[in-house]
């Protein structure tokens, strides 16, 4: 960060010596690109480098490997003997527990520089790619509209009871939202699943699992898109309801250090309507801090929320994740970490971006300490 | 840590009382016999509770308050920080002891005082002590009772489950157990567990965070490196991967990986604190006086932390719980009965969720958990007050 506000103010600081000139947009990105963007984007990648090592390793000490587990359900399920059970999973599989891992890991790793993620071992001719294709788009539907509820709610709640403090409105939100941010967002659910479904029967729960009604065949029409919209909606209603405390707290307690800043004061002096105050001086403000959190749980939005999603056998990313798990489906796991640990980074990235850009005085502060 | 899980047994309620005798006799002989059998009371119980780990550390506390009811009230100048340091050489070793402990009561006095001030964090901490309470005497009253209660089963029905009746007030789980008895058996384990991992967290980003922060250059490079490296990692997907390693019963392994990988977010704070405290001019001050670097850490540094880490400490304990309870819900760890979770995991299991008389068994350890957290969350905002430096001297 300071690296990069020292040297992006470089041409500012040293245009007082020579005339400014006037340099193409070209010959600017060249710049930040040499300078700031390419370093963080380098480290992004030897930090998704670092964890995808971390992880190959890390779960190939589970213990059982996807044979063993298919053994044993061979065994268990189809009583099969052991040596039967063998010849047909490894006849299933196109992996070789013996193989030495430092040998997977680097053939990993070749594959991995092309793009290629590999098959997936307990499906067999199935591509860790197309899975993740096929699974990651409910997750970003169901997660990421969540998110984008819940930032919204928070933020337009926050600023209210932290501009009008103190009223009874203030205590009651502030008082919803210590208790539902404090609660797991898995005991919210069953919490919801026993009150209204079991003792109410507001809804069917049996039929609530999975991402849309298998009767209703695909296609871009009215039925289908509202059958998503009906299974998404309790695990929304339910990531909306974890998080939305803690969006509220944290744009309450912003708002509140905005309205002591001395541009308020000024403001109520020249006598601006209450409405253009809290939209365009308090809110504004206050809401810089909270776009990085944004940012920060957008890259975790891909992975999504895998007690949920595994609750609801909802089709998503942290549900196949939970699958790939206890399957032992090494390429799946890793894939999935892949993808979730790059959206973390990139989303980290974008945040210090969008903060420097978003915020001037983040520059100034930089220049002024550096 | 085997030795942490207690419950109240006769011989705590002797040692107790004996301890309970230190403040009871302080409080004779310096005509404070009220407070002195306050502090009695309070060793007691906390005796009763947790034998030794609870009895001696309240002698200390108790003595101490006894101690500084007597010091102030006679207008003893010396309980002063500033007027300690100056009499230290002419007194005897009793003496910088009593004056030690009254300083130490007057600190308890202060921090009991702004528990009880904030009310939302005095519900908290009501709520914590009606948990410990509840888990480490309940057993003296309700015997665990893992056997089938077959005969109960209504008339008819297919399912063991009953809802609460008078005989079991929180009716009958599953396999038709007493849910009661698992509620006050189950909760030891899961809590002390989530206090342990957030204690490791908590030590190593304190650890960390204040070596890189202190000595800085390389080694700060290189640890906030890995600390960001933790960072990016989805973590509860980690741990589900790492758990798998977790031996049958060892809960305190489970601890260990919720603490590996959870230090970071306090670690970089810390490592912020530290890094700007070393600038302030009190600070500054104390190394031209050249006070000693134990001085400035214990006596400068650490007291304007202290706050920080506390809450943060209370927010650790709440991811650990909700992880540890998330695995076992998920089925992922290994299961040990009676406990909170696997009370959860077993009625998804079994499929009673759905059946509307199983509300007892469930909702019991689903509400628990829910309290217990939302104590944690009120009781937070208290500690803050109680630690911060700043807001302490202005009582």
């Amino acid at each position: 960060m300071i690296a990069f506000y020292a040297v992006s103010n470089a041409p500012q600081t040293s245009s007082g010596s020579e005339p400014v000139q006037q340099r193409s947009i070209w010959v600017r990105l060249w710049r930040i690109r040499h300078n700031y963007l390419f370093r963080v984007v380098m480290q992004g990648l030897l930090t998704i480098w670092a964890v995808t090592t971390l992880t190959f390793f890390m779960i190939r000490q589970m213990p059982g490997n996807p044979l063993d587990t298919k053994i044993e359900e061979f065994v268990t399920r189809r009583g099969l003997t052991y040596e039967e059970a063998y010849r047909a999973a490894a006849s299933l599989f196109s992996f070789n527990p013996d193989e030495p891992i430092i040998l997977q890991y680097t053939e990993y790793l070749g594959k991995l520089i092309q793009g290629d993620l590999g098959l997936s071992i307990t499906k067999s001719g199935v591509s860790v790619t197309s899975i993740i294709s096929h699974y990651l788009p409910w997750t970003l539907f169901c997660i990421g509209l969540a998110l984008v509820i819940s930032f919204s709610l928070g933020v337009v709640l926050g600023l209210a009871i932290g501009y009008w403090r103190g009223s009874w409105f203030d205590n009651l939100i502030t008082g919803f939202a210590s208790i539902i941010s404090g609660v797991p967002d898995y005991i919210i659910a069953l919490l919801i699943i026993l009150v209204f479904g079991v003792q109410l029967q507001w809804f069917k729960i049996g039929q609530m699992r999975g991402g849309v009604d298998p009767t209703i065949p695909p296609g871009f029409n009215m039925p289908y898109i509202l059958s998503i919209l009906q299974y998404a909606l309790l695990p929304i209603m339910i990531y909306v309801l974890s998080s939305v405390g803690s969006w509220i707290l944290a744009m309450k307690s912003s708002t509140l250090s905005a309205l002591g800043e001395d541009y308020i004061v000024v403001a109520q002096a020249r006598g601006l309507s209450q409405r253009r105050i809290l939209a365009g001086y308090v809110g504004r403000n206050a809401m810089l801090p909270l776009i990085t959190r944004l940012a920060i749980s957008v890259g975790f939005v891909v992975g999504g929320s895998i007690i949920i999603e595994q609750m609801f056998q909802y089709p998503g990313l942290g549900n196949n994740l939970y699958v790939a798990i206890s399957e032992r489906d090494y390429t799946t796991m890793q894939g999935i970490f892949l993808v979730i640990t790059s959206a973390v980074v990139f989303s980290n990235i974008f945040a210090d971006l969008a903060i420097g850009w978003l915020d001037p005085r983040v520059q100034l502060d930089e220049e002024n300490n550096p | 840590m085997i030795g942490l899980e207690t419950v109240a047994t006769a011989t705590g309620l002797i040692i107790g009382i004996i301890c309970g005798l230190v403040p009871l006799g302080a409080g004779i002989y310096y005509k404070k016999i009220r407070v002195g059998i306050g502090g009695f009371i309070a060793c007691m119980l906390s005796g009763f509770a947790c034998n030794f780990l609870g009895g001696l550390p309240m002698i200390a506390l108790t003595y101490s308050v006894v101690l500084s009811y007597a010091y102030v009230n006679r207008q003893d100048p010396f309980t002063s920080r500033m007027a300690l340091t100056e009499v230290t050489f002419e007194e005897s070793r009793w003496e910088q002891f009593q004056r030690r402990m009254a300083n130490l009561g007057n600190g308890t006095r202060t921090s009991i005082r702004a528990l009880v001030r904030n009310k939302a964090g005095f519900v908290g901490f009501l709520g914590l002590v009606f948990f410990f309470v509840v888990l480490t005497f309940g057993p003296l009253f309700i015997k665990y009772d893992g056997q089938t209660h077959t005969d109960r089963r209504a008339p008819g029905a297919l399912a063991l489950v009953a809802p609460p009746s008078a005989e079991f007030p929180l009716g009958l789980d599953w396999k038709g157990r007493d849910v009661l008895s698992h509620m006050v058996y189950g909760g030891q384990k899961l809590i002390i567990t989530s206090i342990e991992a957030g204690l490791i967290a908590t030590l190593i980003a304190v650890a960390i965070g204040s070596v890189s922060g202190l000595i800085g250059g390389t080694v700060d490079q290189l640890l906030s490196g890995i600390a960001n490296l933790i960072l990016t990692i989805p973590t509860f997907p980690l741990l589900i991967v790492l758990a798998a390693l977790v031996k049958f019963d060892s809960n305190f392994m489970l601890a260990v990986l919720f603490g590996v990988l959870n230090w970071p977010p306090l670690m970089r704070a810390v490592r912020a604190q530290v890094l700007s405290l070393r600038e302030r001019d009190y600070v500054q001050a104390a190394v031209a006086l050249d006070l000693g670097i134990w001085h400035i850490i214990t006596r400068e540094v650490f007291p304007n932390m202290v706050s920080y880490i506390a809450v943060n400490f209370i927010f650790t304990v709440r991811i650990a719980m909700y992880s540890i309870v998330g695995l076992v819900f998920l089925g992922l760890v290994p299961l040990a009965e009676p406990d909170w979770g696997v009370m959860i995991y077993t009625g998804r299991q079994q499929g009673v969720l759905f059946l509307p008389q199983a509300a007892g068994m469930l909702l019991s350890p689903i509400i628990a958990i829910a309290l217990f957290q939302l104590s944690l969350v009120l009781f937070s905002r208290s500690l803050e007050e109680i630690f911060n430096p700043r807001l302490r001297s202005g009582l």
